[in-house]
C-alpha cells in the first residue's frame, strides 16, 4: 500500500495518464484501473479522485459525457487537446522527477 | 451465461429501485452540488453491483459500503472540490502566501537594519509588520476557516489573529520604544501559552493527511523567525541600558571628583585677598548646589518609583522602567523647573565671566540646557524612555553643572590675583 500522502502530488499525473491511455472513462472504472495496475498498492479513494476530476474539467484539461446507467448519470471523462499535450508534458516531468529521486536516494558511488 | 445476464439484470433493478434513496442519503450527509452528486451516485451504485454480484444482500451491502464512505467524507469532498473550482478562493490563496512571504522578508530585512544601525530600519520594520498584521493575517485567517469543514469553528482563527496581532505589535513597539510595549508583550504571551499554541498544534494534527501543509507553514515559520529577530534587537537595547548604567556610576564618580576640587577652591575664599570676588562665588556655587539638589530629587523620584529608593547606581533592578521617567521628571513639572532654573544658572554665568575662553568652556559644559535638553532630549523622549537612559542624562547634566561652577571659580579667583 502506498501511503496517501506520497500519492498526493501524483493523483493528478496519473489521471490524465490513465485517461491518455483508455479513452474515455468513469471515476469506478479509474480505481479498479489503477489498483489493477498496481497490483493492489495503489487504492484512490473517491474523495481524492473526484476534486482532481473536476478541477481538471474546469481549467479545460478534460471534458466530460454523460451517459444513462438505468435511472443514473454516469460521467465517461475524456481529454480535450490542450489536456492531451499538457499530460505529455507532466509525465515527461514526472519520470525526469522519478529518475532524479531514484538518483538522489541510491547515489552510486563515484 | 444466461443466468450471469440474468443476475446482473436483477442487480440493476434492484439499484434502480433504491437510487432516490441512495442520491436523498448522499444529499442528507452534506453532498448537494448535483455534477458531484452524479459521480459520486455512480460510484457507489458501482460498489454496490460489485457486492450484490458476490451475493450479498443489498441491505448488508449498502450498510458496508456507507460504513467504508465514512461520517464526513462526503461532505469534506465537496468542500474541497468546490474550493478548488472557486478561482477567486484561490487566486485570493495563492495571492496571500505571496504577500505573506514578501511581508515577512521586508520585516527580516527591517530586523536585519535595525541591527546594524542602517537607515531605513524602523521604516522596514514598520511597513513589514503592519502589512502582515493588517493585510496578511487576516487573509490567512480567513482562509484557514473557509478550508475547515469538520466543525466549521471561528475561535481558531479568531485567537490566531490576535495573538499574532500583539504578539507582532509588542514586538514592533518594542524596537520602536512606543509607550504600552511592556503591556503588549505580556498580553501576547498569555493569549499565546494558554490560546493559540494548544489550538494551532489540535489543528495541525486534524489537517494532517487532508491538505497539503507546505507552504502555510513555511510561511508561518518566517513570520515566525522575523519575530525572533525584532527580538533579539530588545535583547540588544537591553545590553544598551547596562553600558548607561556603567556609565552613570563612572559619571558619578567624576562628579563628587570636580566637587572635591570644587571645595578646595572655595576653601580659598576665605583669604581677604578674593574678598572682591567672594560674593559672586557664593551666588555661583548655591545656585549649582542648588540645582544638584533637583537632579537628586529626580533621580531619588524615579527610584521611588520603582520601589527602590536609596539603593545605588550599580545595584539598581527594573532599569528598563518606561513610566519612571514621566513620573518623576515630566507630570509632576521638576524636570521642567529644572530646564528653567539651569538656563538661568546659565545666563548668570554668562554675565559673570567676561574672558571669552572660560565662556567657551562653560557653555560647552552647559550644553544640556539649550539643544540638547530641548530638542534631542526633549520632554517626550523623557515620557518613554527607560528608567536608566533617564537617570543617565540626569548625571550627565549633574556633570555639566559641577564643571561650569569649577570652571567659573576657579576663573574668577585666578581673575582677582590679576
Amino acid at each position: 500500500m502506498i501511503a496517501s500522502d506520497l500519492l498526493k502530488g501524483t493523483l493528478r499525473t496519473i489521471v490524465l495518464k490513465l485517461l491518455a491511455d483508455n479513452g474515455r472513462m468513469y471515476g469506478y472504472e479509474m480505481t479498479k484501473k489503477v489498483e489493477e495496475l498496481s497490483a493492489g498498492k495503489i487504492k484512490l479513494t473517491f474523495g481524492a479522485l473526484y476534486p482532481v476530476l473536476h478541477k481538471l474539467e474546469s481549467d479545460g484539461h478534460i471534458i466530460t459525457e454523460e451517459e444513462y446507467i438505468g435511472k443514473r448519470v454516469r460521467k465517461y471523462y475524456s481529454l480535450t487537446e490542450q489536456g492531451r499535450s499538457w499530460t505529455e508534458k507532466k509525465v515527461d516531468e514526472f519520470f525526469e522527477y522519478v529518475s532524479t529521486l531514484t538518483y538522489v536516494l541510491n547515489p552510486t558511488p563515484v | 451465461m444466461c443466468s450471469t445476464l440474468h443476475l446482473s439484470d436483477m442487480i440493476a433493478e434492484v439499484i434502480d429501485q433504491n437510487i432516490d434513496r441512495i442520491k436523498g442519503d448522499l444529499s442528507k450527509s452534506g453532498l448537494t452540488y448535483d455534477r458531484l452528486q452524479d459521480d459520486v451516485l455512480d460510484h457507489v451504485c458501482c460498489m454496490l453491483e460489485e457486492e450484490l454480484e458476490s451475493g450479498e444482500d443489498f441491505e448488508s451491502s449498502y450498510d458496508k459500503i456507507l460504513d467504508f464512505i465514512g461520517n464526513k467524507t462526503l461532505e469534506n469532498l465537496q468542500h474541497q472540490t468546490l474550493l478548488l473550482l472557486d478561482k477567486k478562493f484561490q487566486s485570493m490563496k495563492n495571492f496571500t502566501y505571496l504577500f505573506g512571504l514578501t511581508t515577512a522578508i521586508i520585516a527580516i530585512i527591517g530586523a536585519l537594519f535595525k541591527r546594524m544601525h542602517w537607515p531605513g530600519a524602523s521604516i522596514l520594520l514598520a511597513v513589514g509588520i503592519g502589512l502582515v498584521l493588517l493585510v496578511f493575517l487576516p487573509l490567512y485567517f480567513v482562509i484557514n476557516y473557509r478550508e475547515q469543514t469538520e466543525k466549521k469553528n471561528p475561535v481558531y482563527a479568531i485567537v490566531g489573529y490576535f495573538t499574532m496581532a500583539t504578539l507582532l505589535c509588542a514586538a514592533l513597539f518594542k524596537i520602536q520604544h512606543w509607550p504600552g510595549a511592556n503591556v503588549l508583550i505580556e498580553t501576547s504571551i498569555v493569549l499565546l501559552v494558554i490560546g493559540f499554541i494548544p489550538l494551532y498544534v489540535v489543528n495541525a494534527f486534524q489537517k494532517v493527511g487532508k491538505q497539503k501543509i507546505g507552504l502555510p507553514y513555511v510561511v508561518m515559520v518566517l513570520i515566525g523567525a522575523a519575530v525572533l529577530l525584532t527580538f533579539i534587537n530588545v535583547n540588544m537595547s537591553k545590553d544598551l541600558l547596562d553600558i548607561y548604567k556603567d556609565e552613570t556610576v563612572i559619571n558619578e564618580q567624576r562628579i563628587e571628583m570636580i566637587q572635591d576640587r570644587t571645595d578646595k577652591l572655595i576653601a580659598m575664599t576665605n583669604d581677604t585677598a578674593f574678598a572682591n570676588v567672594e560674593e559672586s562665588i557664593m551666588k555661583i556655587h548655591s545656585d549649582a548646589t542648588a540645582l544638584q539638589m533637583m537632579i537628586k530629587d529626580m533621580q531619588n523620584e524615579m527610584l521611588v518609583y520603582v520601589k527602590q529608593e536609596g539603593t545605588a547606581v550599580g545595584d539598581l533592578n527594573h532599569i528598563d522602567n518606561r513610566g519612571a521617567g514621566r513620573e518623576a521628571i515630566v507630570e509632576n513639572g521638576k524636570g521642567g523647573n529644572f530646564a528653567r532654573a539651569s538656563l538661568k544658572y546659565r545666563i548668570m554665568l554668562d554675565e559673570l565671566i567676561e574672558n571669552p575662553i572660560a565662556q567657551s568652556q562653560i557653555f560647552d559644559h552647559l550644553d544640556f540646557t539649550g539643544n540638547v535638553w530641548n530638542y534631542e532630549y526633549g520632554i517626550n523622549d523623557v515620557k518613554h524612555d527607560p528608567l536608566m537612559k533617564n537617570y543617565f542624562k540626569l548625571s550627565d547634566a549633574s556633570i555639566g553643572i559641577a564643571l561650569s561652577e569649577y570652571v567659573a571659580i576657579s576663573y574668577l579667583l585666578h581673575q582677582s590675583f590679576e
